[in-house]
């Protein structure tokens, strides 16, 4: 084909371009991503000063002592395959629904730890976000997830568990 | 065969205009769009941030050549071959059983599926129409004749 060479310089020259306006556009999030943010988590921490992530050990420990109310952010059908022994389902993926009614009369500085399936996934961070605009000050974003609990063996349970 | 230009121009503008679209969402929310490529759990986050800075300009940008008509065939092949990736990129994320937004077209992005992989099949047929058959710029123009 006589015109591949063409077509191919054309396309890098698009790359080149996009690489180049990106850089120009987004300046200031580059600069704080050189900064050493946006390592773990996108979100904007200075927004959302009640929400921290933590790592599997203190989810464990969390959940151990019962010092948390647990939530699972998946879907329904994920949450009834099997979740953390006395997590509630309350699935971010549906901004109506009501917070469970134990959690509507809960203390507002107790701590809520949050997950999804793992691998930062979104709505552990989109239910925490909202709760924080519930008013909740104290939420633990677990975010290795479902899925980082039961590669390291702890318990699940499955079913409806607790609403 | 697709010989009318006019058809032709009008796949240009559904196309290029798609990508502009789906390019500007992104745009206004890079760190959403970080964290639906962290989703997929295939690269670290310092990755999916670089992608969510560059992808939606080179979808911007490979859009607006489509409209406008400048490099189109290279556009083209920028636009095919990110749709061919984006289908990998599906069902690769349906045989791991993963449940994320697709982040196609940011906050309206819907769960990665099937649904996902027609519409990425049908602009991939737009975007190879375009690439095999727009015929324009300086190839008919070059009456030159062959030097020595």
């Amino acid at each position: 084909m006589k015109d591949a060479g063409r077509i191919l310089r054309q396309a890098l020259a698009l790359g080149a371009l996009s690489l180049i306006v990106a850089a120009a556009v987004q300046f200031p999030l580059v600069q704080r991503f050189v900064r050493g943010e946006f390592r773990e988590s996108f979100f904007q921490a200075a927004e959302f000063p009640g929400i921290r992530l933590v790592t599997l050990a203190e989810a464990e420990e969390l959940w151990a002592s019962g010092a948390a109310v647990i939530l699972d952010a998946r879907a329904a059908g994920f949450f009834d395959q099997g979740h953390i022994p006395g997590a509630r389902n309350v699935s971010a993926a549906e901004p109506g629904q009501a917070l469970p009614a134990g959690l509507r009369g809960a203390a507002k500085d107790g701590a809520l730890l949050v997950y999804c399936e793992g691998g930062d996934c979104q709505s552990s961070l989109a239910l925490a976000k909202r709760l924080h605009d519930e008013g909740f000050r104290d939420i633990r974003v677990f975010s290795g997830g479902f899925e980082e609990w039961t590669k390291a063996g702890l318990p699940e349970e499955k079913g409806h568990g607790q609403e | 065969m697709v010989r009318n230009k006019t058809l032709l121009l009008v796949v240009r503008l559904i196309l290029g205009g798609l990508f502009v679209y789906a390019g500007a969402v992104k745009v206004l929310d890079p760190l959403d769009f970080a964290q639906d490529i962290r989703n997929y759990r295939l690269v670290g986050p310092s990755l999916s941030f670089i992608a969510a800075i560059v992808l939606p300009w080179l979808e911007i940008l490979a859009g607006l050549a489509l409209i406008l008509g400048i490099w189109m065939r290279g556009a083209a092949l920028v636009v095919s071959g990110l749709l061919v990736f984006f289908i990998i990129l599906t069902l690769v994320t349906m045989i791991r059983g993963l449940d994320v937004d697709c982040g196609c077209f940011g906050a309206v992005s819907r769960k990665s599926g099937w649904g996902v992989i027609l519409e990425d099949l049908g602009m991939l047929a737009l975007g190879l129409v375009l690439l095999v058959k727009e015929r324009t710029g300086t190839r008919t123009r070059c009456t030159c004749p062959p030097t020595r």
